[in-house]
């Protein structure tokens, strides 16, 4: 063989296993020190292919879903566990439940589908395919109560 | 580079291995248990371990480049080759280096190599996407690279022991 | 032991059966939601009602099938073949458009003109290198647009060389028309549609009161929640025009994209901005009417405009009313607006009601 392998780990190996570890540390520390600490999402905002697409209060969502489509695909944002097989379909969101999660997709991967529900603000949910990103943001919208704008 | 017909051979099985491999893994989504985009075991990268020690750094980023070229093709997604390929080398010249150093076994250079993986994926999503948001997994990939590192660093070292005996050393000079 | 477990299986079972009945939801409340970025903006239409999925998907398909059909930037499309100068057979509502834009143009006094297109082109607004136009250029291609008038024939309509048409003033107008149909047909109880700078405010919003429209202040045009003023409004059509929503800056003057007919120079009338608003259950083809007048009315001036808008009351009352937004600081808002506008004390403005 070119180089004969270790093949008991060692102290050196412990030494990258803490590198690692504290690389994750630091970057924990960096990415969720901004908005993860924050208590109590208030608005989901969903960017399509770089842009902002779309911004609104998280209990819009509670009313009804809303979808989202690019790159060919199409995702559908729900509150809560809302809508799930299980637990029911008519299901009371809890305060613990105060999030989004993609209900469903008909993109290839179903990564956006699995993340499942977020509900920290910061968080965020990633579907690659349609190349849109629904992220949690803290505090509310202030829209001055209005439905639509002209201008 | 010039190969052998054995190297050669070698190299092609071992890139139909690692093909098997990321196709077997994807059998058992360990996304499902930790559901974040990317979270996966890695079971390939027993393939790139190995062949960094038995074949050398030459041989071992052509058999990646040509698992990552495959895999995209059969996944008919060009999103993914950007990922597996910039994951791929991320995580081959950090075990490159560890092994050049000597002092790490299997473990620490699978485990290094994981986490490098984690990273050069996250610079491939955050490149796509146009956004720092996937950045937001990054901690959680770093600490699960640990589990799945150590994973296949195992798998490795038992691949060795069990290799220790026959002649592969035969097989591979020339 | 046994025994406990298909008991235990069998009320598992009545129970999920409860589940699919839940308790009762008001159909009115169903709510369906879709955004769209088609015609240059973004679009956000929200269906209510038990139809409302369907709806809201059907509006889309719409807004697409006559994004495809009447854009100018659309290779393929009935007006950009127009424009290479085929004769093009038009289908339904290619005809309706240019039949109402003829008629506007008329009643406008040229002011609305779909035939503008060689002179915003020269001005550089349908692609990104904006540039002031020589003289003798606008002097040409005023006389250019003066004379462009969609030919009909038994084998269609056609253009003189070097005439083109841009429906971009009135597509989206048109666009809302469809849509008021479309929600009709789906027995849409209330929906709130935004296509860009226009308005659909159909039935009223779901706690009975009616639908809130901020109308944006020219002087703020980036920010969000800026507005002069907001409109409470129930089955109606707002449509603005500004010349803050895109212009371009050269030499230290700036150069908004509502170009005057008349002058081949964007418009410098005084206003701001102008908003047309109008009931969308009365009369058809309003959601047109709105989008053309808004853009006349931007380059009459006040004036011009409040005359405009009188001429109307005497032969159709309260087809219309308008906000006007000044560029010395005022709001002039029409009577029949009186009522459902509110002023947003912040921002400035005084408040004029005419008659």
């Amino acid at each position: 063989m070119k180089s004969s392998p270790k093949l008991r780990p060692n102290l050196w190996d412990a030494l990258v296993v803490l590198a690692v570890a504290a690389l994750a540390a630091g970057s924990a520390l960096a990415v969720w020190r901004s908005g993860g600490a924050e208590a109590g999402p208030g608005t989901v905002v969903v960017t399509i292919d770089g842009r902002e697409a779309d911004r609104f209060p998280l209990e819009e969502l509670l009313e009804a879903p809303r979808t989202y489509s690019g790159g060919g695909c199409t995702l559908e944002l729900a509150y809560g566990l809302q809508g799930m097989e299980d637990p029911p379909l008519d299901h009371a969101p809890s305060a613990g439940e105060a999030g989004v999660r993609v209900a469903w997709a008909d993109c290839p991967t179903q990564d956006c589908v699995r993340t499942g529900l977020i509900t920290w603000s910061g968080q965020s949910i990633v579907c690659l395919p349609a190349r849109i990103i629904v992220r949690l943001e803290g505090g509310t919208v202030e829209d001055g109560g209005v439905d639509a704008v002209v201008g | 580079m010039r190969l052998t017909t054995r190297q050669l051979t070698l190299c092609a099985v071992l890139t139909a291995l690692a093909l098997a491999l990321s196709y077997l893994e994807n059998l058992f989504p360990l996304a499902l248990a930790i559901p974040i985009p990317g979270v996966k075991l890695g079971l390939a990268n027993i393939v790139t371990v190995f062949a960094l020690y038995a074949l050398g750094p030459g041989q071992a980023l052509m058999i990646l480049t040509a698992r990552c070229l495959l895999g995209a093709m059969f996944a008919g997604n060009v999103n993914a080759l950007l990922f597996s390929l910039l994951g791929g080398l991320a995580a081959m010249l950090t075990m490159i280096g560890l092994v050049r150093l000597r002092q790490f076994s299997v473990y620490g250079v699978s485990v290094g190599g994981a986490a490098a993986h984690s990273c050069g994926q996250m610079t491939a999503a955050v490149i796509t996407l146009g956004s720092a948001a996937p950045l937001y997994y990054l901690p959680i990939l770093l600490a699960v690279s640990l589990a799945t590192g150590a994973l296949t660093g195992l798998a490795a070292a038992c691949l060795f022991q069990a290799l220790g005996h026959t002649n592969l050393r035969n097989l591979i000079k020339e | 032991m046994r025994r406990f477990f298909s008991s235990a299986l069998a009320l598992s079972l009545v129970l999920s059966l409860t589940a699919c009945f839940g308790p009762p939801v008001d159909p009115d409340t169903v709510q369906e939601s879709i955004q769209v970025i088609a015609m240059d903006t973004p679009m956000v239409i929200s269906t209510y009602g038990r139809r409302s999925t369907g709806a809201a998907y059907a509006s889309e398909d719409l807004i697409r099938d006559l994004e495809a059909r009447l854009s100018r930037t659309e290779e393929d499309s009935a007006v950009s073949r127009l424009n290479r100068g085929e004769t093009v057979e038009p289908d339904e509502d290619l005809n309706t458009l240019l039949r109402l834009a003829a008629c506007f143009r008329e009643r406008t006094g040229g002011a609305f003109n779909i035939g503008i297109a060689p002179l915003v082109s020269a001005w550089g607004f349908t692609t990104d290198h904006n540039q002031v136009p020589d003289r003798s250029e606008i002097d040409r291609l005023l006389k250019v647009v003066d004379e462009t008038a969609p030919q009909i024939s038994p084998e269609g309509v056609s253009l003189e060389p070097g005439q083109s048409i841009d429906l971009g003033g009135i597509a989206k107008g048109y666009a809302a028309d469809k849509l008021a149909d479309l929600f009709r047909e789906y027995e849409i109880p209330r929906a709130m549609a935004q296509l860009g700078g226009n308005v659909l405010a159909w039935g009223d919003r779901p706690d009975g009161s009616p639908w809130r429209v901020g109308v944006q202040d020219p002087a703020r045009p980036g920010e969000q929640n800026a507005f002069a003023g907001i409109l409470n409004l129930k089955n109606a059509f707002a449509v603005t025009s500004g010349g803050y929503q895109r212009y371009f800056e050269q030499d230290g003057k700036r150069y908004h994209h509502i170009i005057d007919p008349a002058t081949g120079y964007p418009a410098e009338s005084g206003l701001t901005s102008v908003t047309v608003v109008a009931d969308c259950v009365s009369d058809d083809g309003m959601g047109t009417l709105c989008d053309a007048f808004s853009t006349a009315l931007f380059i009459m001036g006040e004036e011009k405009a409040l005359d405009f808008w009188r001429e109307w009351q005497g032969v159709s009352p309260s087809l219309f009313d308008l906000v006007l937004i000044t560029g010395d600081g005022r709001v002039v808002v029409t009577q029949g607006l009186a009522e459902s506008f509110t002023l947003d004390e912040g921002s400035g403005y005084t408040l004029e009601i005419v008659s």
